[in-house]
């Protein structure tokens, strides 16, 4: 991480909270209307797949109906759920819209993502061996962790946490690999466990009983595509997530490092500990504006729409102080996330001698 | 926004309750369609109970009365209760208390209710609905509440109303006369200056047709020197002692009504009163309040002198528990505390150690605390 002396990292918490003021001081009408419509948006596609999906025996309505629910669970997932629970919209006081009364619709339970996400993700970006969510105890993903031969099969461990990316998530919290190192007891984790059962039987009932069984006569093709749905939501969403930490020039952090940080240090962790991809409307909308991940870092509690709009700011604070904006097309972010997987999976006497560019050093 | 009470569930809707929880992860289910039903009708909504504008009648310079139709499954109220109206002003739900004006006979009979709001200066909501809030607007509307409600047999009655605190009063006025009470009822009604008189029209209408009902209005400001209420306004109501007392109005109105009754030898449970201004700031000097707060679901602990109560702390340390009237009657921001005491500033009496449901906003800890926020 580039360091900086205390001085100016009090100055680039004074230039990032200026941003921060500016827009919270600016919230109001604009910012419901905007959360409102894309409820309703949410609203209807998923009323809408619900309702076509038992005609999908017709292939063309089977693929409507099933890209209507997958872009529903999509956006019920990352613009609204994910960005409600941070709290970004508590300033309405409106209890349908509130970080601590939301569920969402995945197997992860709310109470668990706000201590997981909100709470340790966000408060420890990136600092291995606090932030979990840095390789979710599957992946080594920086020679921070100690390669084993396991780790060569990890790009198949990627792929199944994708396709099973919400029951991941779920389980986030369970702390498997301290499990294992008998760190923590199975005892302690009953209350977790119990919340797990209870929010994920309830999302597979839905999709996989309860839908398919009062559409009886076509129940494969309702339970086809609501599985289907399901699968997109999940690659699109770990994808979208991937991209966020664990591409080329997202740095990574030791606790020594994150001792009694300034709020200055922190925002210069997530700063550079995160990173964006461009696209279109619909990738930001798509992505819960985590497109924009640094803006959401330095930024967790702001409406993720306005995102884009201070975009330009924030570069322009980084330029200031010399940090590194860390951004490129979608497809080329990707790219390095890939590689960064598979380059990891290797010993790094292997690794060093591969041509990947900005992998070879430690980061 | 307001939540429906659901207090006496059949099985079938405990049942589609289940289902809801299943389908949609909400404990009302039905609210999941609001967004959409609310661009279709908005009083279709489900999630609160939608009351319509019908029209507004200015009664005074600084007060109108809003008619509301609310949505049918509205519970209905008795006369003297409060109901919270819920309004959206750029993009923020704001809550707020306000007495019902209309008897529940109008209810019963139209589905109508009124509130007879007046501006407050420097009020947020009071001033939107004086100069945003139009005829055909649709607010929320929560279902009546409070204890201030007339004796169940025919008594000899006393009513004292200052200022807007007439609302309660004028929708048990119009209860009585149109039961055509027997029992003699008086209204003392104390304003600034005569423009101040709220449904003036009304009340002298009643008064014209009942004649065991007496109406005096005593104007405060009319001339240079204030003329307040005195012993002596109070004396002059034949029957004092055997009279039921209502009481709505400013708190030093009340305070000096409350100290002339006692002084004229009424007994105090005669007295009925309901909240009208928000309790004063630190109103409790106890030298034990204050302790260390801990707001259990954030994992935040603060302390206190004991001069804040816990909504303004929780706010403080960067937390938003929803919240309403602020002033101890909505019960918006009640939560669950599991482990310590608090002193309500209202009552002054403490709750037990144990888990309980405490009001935010009008709690003070006393020693350390543990909220569920």
């Amino acid at each position: 991480m580039k360091t900086m002396n205390e001085q100016r990292l009090a100055e680039l918490e004074n230039d990032l909270n200026a941003i921060r003021d500016e827009v919270l001081a600016d919230l109001g009408e604009r910012d419901a209307r905007y959360i409102r419509r894309i409820v309703r948006l949410h609203r209807g596609l998923e009323i809408g797949g619900r309702v076509l999906m038992p005609f999908g025996f017709i292939p063309p309505v089977f693929i409507a109906a099933t890209a209507a629910l997958g872009l529903s669970k999509i956006i019920e997932n990352m613009e609204i759920g994910h960005n409600v629970m941070h709290g970004q919209y508590d300033w309405m006081n409106d209890p349908s819209l509130h970080s601590q009364t939301y569920e969402w619709d995945t197997v992860c339970t709310s109470a668990s993502w706000r201590r997981t996400h909100n709470y340790e993700h966000h408060t420890y970006t990136n600092v291995i061996g606090k932030d979990r969510d840095y390789g979710y105890a599957v992946l080594r993903l920086s020679d921070d962790v100690k390669w084993h031969p396991g780790h060569l099969f990890q790009f198949i461990n990627y792929l199944m946490l994708s396709v099973l990316f919400q029951w991941g998530v779920g389980l986030h919290e369970l702390e498997s690999e301290r499990l294992r190192r008998r760190e923590i007891t199975w005892k302690s984790k009953l209350p977790f466990l119990k919340e797990f059962f209870a929010k994920g039987g309830r999302q597979a009932f839905k999709d996989y009983v309860f839908f398919p069984l009062i559409t009886f006569p076509v129940a494969p093709i309702v339970l086809a595509g609501n599985i289907g749905a399901n699968l997109i939501r999940n690659l699109w969403s770990s994808t979208v997530i991937f991209c966020g930490h664990f591409t080329q020039d997202a740095e990574t952090f030791t606790e020594q490092e994150c001792e009694n940080e300034s709020k200055g240090h922190w925002y210069l962790r997530q700063l550079s500990g995160s990173s964006n991809f461009t696209g279109g409307k619909w990738v930001h909308l798509l992505s819960g504006h985590l497109s924009y991940q640094i803006e959401h870092h330095v930024f967790p509690d702001l409406p993720a729409h306005r995102y884009p709009e201070i975009s330009g700011k924030v570069q322009a604070v980084c330029r200031k102080h010399g940090i590194h904006y860390n951004t490129g097309s979608f497809a080329h972010q990707y790219g390095t996330v890939l590689k960064r997987i598979l380059a990891f999976s290797l010993p790094d006497r292997l690794r060093v001698r591969l041509p990947v560019q900005g992998l070879n050093q430690a980061t | 926004m307001l939540a429906r009470q659901h207090e006496h569930k059949a099985p079938q809707k405990r049942a589609l309750q289940w289902l809801g929880k299943q389908l949609f992860n909400r404990e009302d289910p039905a609210a999941f369609f609001d967004p959409l039903l609310e661009q279709l009708n908005p009083m279709w909504v489900q999630e609160y109970t939608p009351a319509r504008v019908e029209r507004i009648l200015q009664e005074t310079a600084d007060t109108r009365t809003l008619v509301l139709k609310p949505a049918r499954h509205w519970s209905g109220f008795e006369a003297g209760q409060h109901v919270n109206i819920c309004t959206e002003i750029d993009g923020v739900r704001h809550q707020r208390t306000f007495s019902l004006s209309s008897s529940p006979a109008l209810w019963h009979a139209q589905g109508r209710i009124t509130l007879t709001i007046k501006r407050l200066p420097g009020g947020r909501v009071t001033n939107w609905i004086h100069d945003e809030l139009e005829t055909g607007a649709v607010i929320g509307l929560g279902e009546a509440f409070g204890d201030f409600q007339l004796p169940a047999q025919a008594t000899p009655l006393l009513f004292l109303a200052g200022g807007s605190g007439i609302t309660p009063i004028l929708s048990m006025l119009e209860t009585l006369t149109a039961a055509g009470a027997s029992a003699p009822a008086a209204l003392l009604y104390c304003v600034r200056t005569e423009k101040d008189v709220i449904a003036r029209e009304k009340l002298e209408a009643m008064a014209a047709r009942h004649p065991n009902l007496t109406l005096t209005v005593i104007a405060t400001n009319a001339t240079d020197s204030p003329r307040y209420l005195t012993e002596a306004d109070l004396a002059s109501v034949p029957g004092l002692q055997d009279r039921e007392i209502y009481m709505c109005g400013p708190g030093g109105l009340m305070d000096l009504a409350l100290a002339s009754l006692d002084a004229l030898g009424v007994d105090a449970q005669r007295v009925h009163k309901t909240f009208f201004a928000a309790p004063g700031a630190a109103s409790l000097d106890g030298t034990d309040l204050g302790g260390t707060v801990r707001f259990a679901k954030s994992e935040l602990e603060v302390s206190s002198e004991g001069d804040a109560n816990l909504l303004d702390m929780a706010e403080a340390a960067g937390l938003s528990p929803s919240y309403g009237c602020r002033m101890g009657i909505c019960h918006q921001c009640s939560c669950k505390k599991t482990s310590g005491t608090v002193i309500n500033r209202l009552t002054g009496k403490a709750s037990g150690p144990g888990e309980e449901n405490v009001q935010l906003c009008i709690s003070v800890p006393q020693g350390p605390v543990t909220i569920e926020v």
